[in-house]
């Protein structure tokens, strides 16, 4: 037993392409402390996503286990899985998959909706958080009159709010500027060392490899470096 | 919760939930209009032979056969008491008899009937008879079907020669004045049929009080010297076609529900297929797949609902003002089917029901359905667009 927040034991992850068998991930093998600020670097198709993926409990792996706190992520059934990422993962992703319908402060609320919340017991949670990303003069406005760095700011405090023990954010410059990917890596950094949750990104931007304390090297589903 | 999602989900979605209804509701009126015209095409034909030849079934001289008209003098009896009581909106005495007329030098057969003027029964276009004195002098008044007159080239006001036969058998001729030519709505009270006022014909053939039936609003039971046809006997030929239109109808029935069904399902599986990626936010976010699945369903049950109202809001005027003008079948005027040159819808609402009951079923299976294949596959996959294709 150790107090590691998760760890990766002799994971690998074969994808069905057609005829053809895809292996993605290799015998991957790694902890993650509470906390930490990392990231996986690596081309595409080095198995980034996927990892994150597995973590985040949004795929099984096809060999190898995952644990969250020592509890392992492939014996919980569809209904404790979804429960696992409802309490413990807050998601960031490349294309910040906003529920579009909602505006910004109904974005930022529906995780805490999902865990059973009120919205007048958490109505002043969200507007802090909307202050600290930076959205406070746009709280009515919905994803689709937000500019890419603005959305990716609500995708941040959406995975935030809840207060998560893990932010996976995959790729989530991407899709960005300079100015505003390093804006939002500040951000993120900063609400790092405010909250307490350990954040994992996917990425090969160089940019983000600067903020990160933690660097885990991948190619074609192996690691090959972690500093 | 799950309601209040589902309400701001499908309230939000703006132009895309509102073609989605519209398009739902404009199947929804083309259905009903169509399976109410066919009910109002056979309701009106099934009231114009009514109104016009059978009443409520006939008390007919035992033997008489419409399709035997060589038989017809030996098949006329007597109007009995019993029915002689009855109130003459209730009967309706006819004599049937052959004659030949001659058009144009050519020879026409033709069923002559005469009919009491005093019935008000059947709703034929008789008036100009009535205004003709009991006594034949040199001319018979008669009516013609607008069919017949066409067809034969007669109007109003032609005279020509009509021969037939007595009781005794004797053949007697004189000529005829055409009085009216009447819209009979009925093709059996028309083609080859001459209306002739019942106490002249009985005069002409010395039939005193004889009749082939007696039409009568309802069975009075059982009359001496009469056997009575129903209804469903009367009308076998043309019940028989309601019967197999009725097939066709369930047909056609089936045609417009599949329509409808795959308009319906093709928009509710547009929808699901562009909400994919949103789907699979909801289960990145921890959203269990049931909850999800009652979400989609709720909003597919709000799609139907509004459906409902805007089919409703739209499709009562328009049915309100079909029912007024009716639908224009004047190029079906030349066939023998018993109708007016326009026809009503006929709205039932069983029928109805079903259908929008089906409706609603199959907008909300097709929320269901495809959300629900969603969920059971990996959260990546429609975070990815590619849990359906």
């Amino acid at each position: 037993m150790n107090n590691n927040l998760i760890s990766v034991k002799g994971v690998s992850k074969v994808f069905k392409v057609g005829e053809e068998n895809f292996t993605a991930l290799r015998d991957i093998n790694l902890e993650i402390a509470s906390g930490s600020f990392m990231s996986f670097v690596g081309p595409s198709g080095s198995g980034k996503t996927t990892i994150l993926n597995l973590i985040g409990g949004l795929d099984v792996p096809t060999a190898g286990n995952i644990f969250f706190k020592n509890t392992k992520l492939s014996a919980m059934n569809r209904n404790q899985m979804a429960q696992y990422r409802r309490k413990n993962i807050g998601f960031i992703f490349q294309t910040y998959n906003l529920l579009p319908v909602y505006s910004v402060y109904e974005n930022i609320l529906f995780p805490l909706l999902l865990n059973g919340s009120k919205e007048k017991d958490v109505r002043e949670r969200v507007m802090n958080i909307i202050n600290k990303v930076g959205l406070s003069d746009q709280v009515k406005k919905r994803p689709s009159q937000l500019s890419g760095g603005q959305c990716q700011r609500v995708a941040i405090a959406r995975a935030l709010v809840k207060d998560p023990l893990l932010i996976l954010a995959d790729e989530p410059t991407a899709n960005l500027d300079s100015k505003n990917s390093l804006q939002i890596l500040e951000l993120m950094s900063e609400l790092n060392q405010q909250y307490k949750a350990a954040v994992v990104f996917s990425t090969h931007d160089e940019k983000v490899t600067r903020y990160v304390r933690r660097e885990v090297g991948l190619e074609d589903g192996k690691i090959i470096s972690d500093k | 919760m799950n309601w209040s999602i589902a309400k701001k989900n499908f309230s939000r979605q703006g132009l895309r939930a509102s073609l989605n209804v519209l398009v739902t509701a404009l199947s929804i009126i083309a259905l009903i209009f169509m399976l109410s015209l066919l009910n109002g095409f056979q309701a009106q034909a099934t009231k114009n032979v009514v109104n016009t030849d059978v009443g409520g079934g006939h008390y007919r001289a035992p033997g008489f056969d419409i399709l035997s008209p060589t038989e017809w003098e030996d098949h006329t009896v007597k109007t009995p008491e019993i029915l002689m009581q009855l109130d003459n909106k209730d009967k309706a005495e006819v004599l049937v008899l052959q004659g030949q007329l001659y058009p144009n030098r050519r020879l026409y057969p033709v069923q002559i009937r005469g009919i009491s003027m005093e019935q008000s029964l059947l709703k034929l276009p008789l008036n100009n008879l009535k205004t003709f004195p009991k006594n034949i002098d040199d001319l018979i008044p008669v009516v013609v079907g607008a069919k017949m007159a066409k067809k034969s080239h007669l109007q109003k006001g032609d005279t020509l020669t009509l021969k037939w036969r007595d009781k005794s058998g004797a053949v007697d001729a004189k000529d005829v004045l055409i009085v009216d030519v009447g819209d009979m709505l009925n093709p059996r009270v028309d083609e080859g049929v001459l209306w002739l006022r019942l106490d002249h014909l009985r005069f002409m053939t010395d039939r005193k009080r004889e009749v082939s039936w007696v039409a009568v609003q309802n069975y009075i039971g059982p009359v001496p010297e009469f056997e009575f046809h129903p209804v469903e006997l009367l009308m076998a030929d043309l019940l028989a076609l309601w019967r197999q239109d009725r097939i066709n109808s369930k047909i056609l029935w089936a045609i417009l529900m599949t329509l409808v069904c795959i308009s319906v399902f093709n928009t509710q599986m547009l929808n699901i297929f562009k909400r994919q990626k949103e789907i699979g936010t909801l289960m990145a976010l921890g959203m269990d797949s049931n909850r999800i699945v009652k979400i989609f369903t709720l909003e597919g049950c709000l799609a139907a609902v509004w459906a409902l109202v805007v089919a409703l809001l739209l499709g009562l005027p328009f049915f309100i003002w079909f029912q007024g003008v009716g639908f224009d079948v004047s190029h079906l005027s030349e066939s023998t089917l018993p109708i007016r040159e326009t026809i009503y819808p006929n709205y039932q609402l069983m029928e109805i029901i079903y259908s929008l009951v089906i409706v609603f079923i199959l907008i909300v299976a097709s929320s269901w359905l495809p959300v629900k294949k969603i969920t059971r596959l990996d959260p990546t996959m429609a975070l990815r667009g590619r849990a359906i294709k």
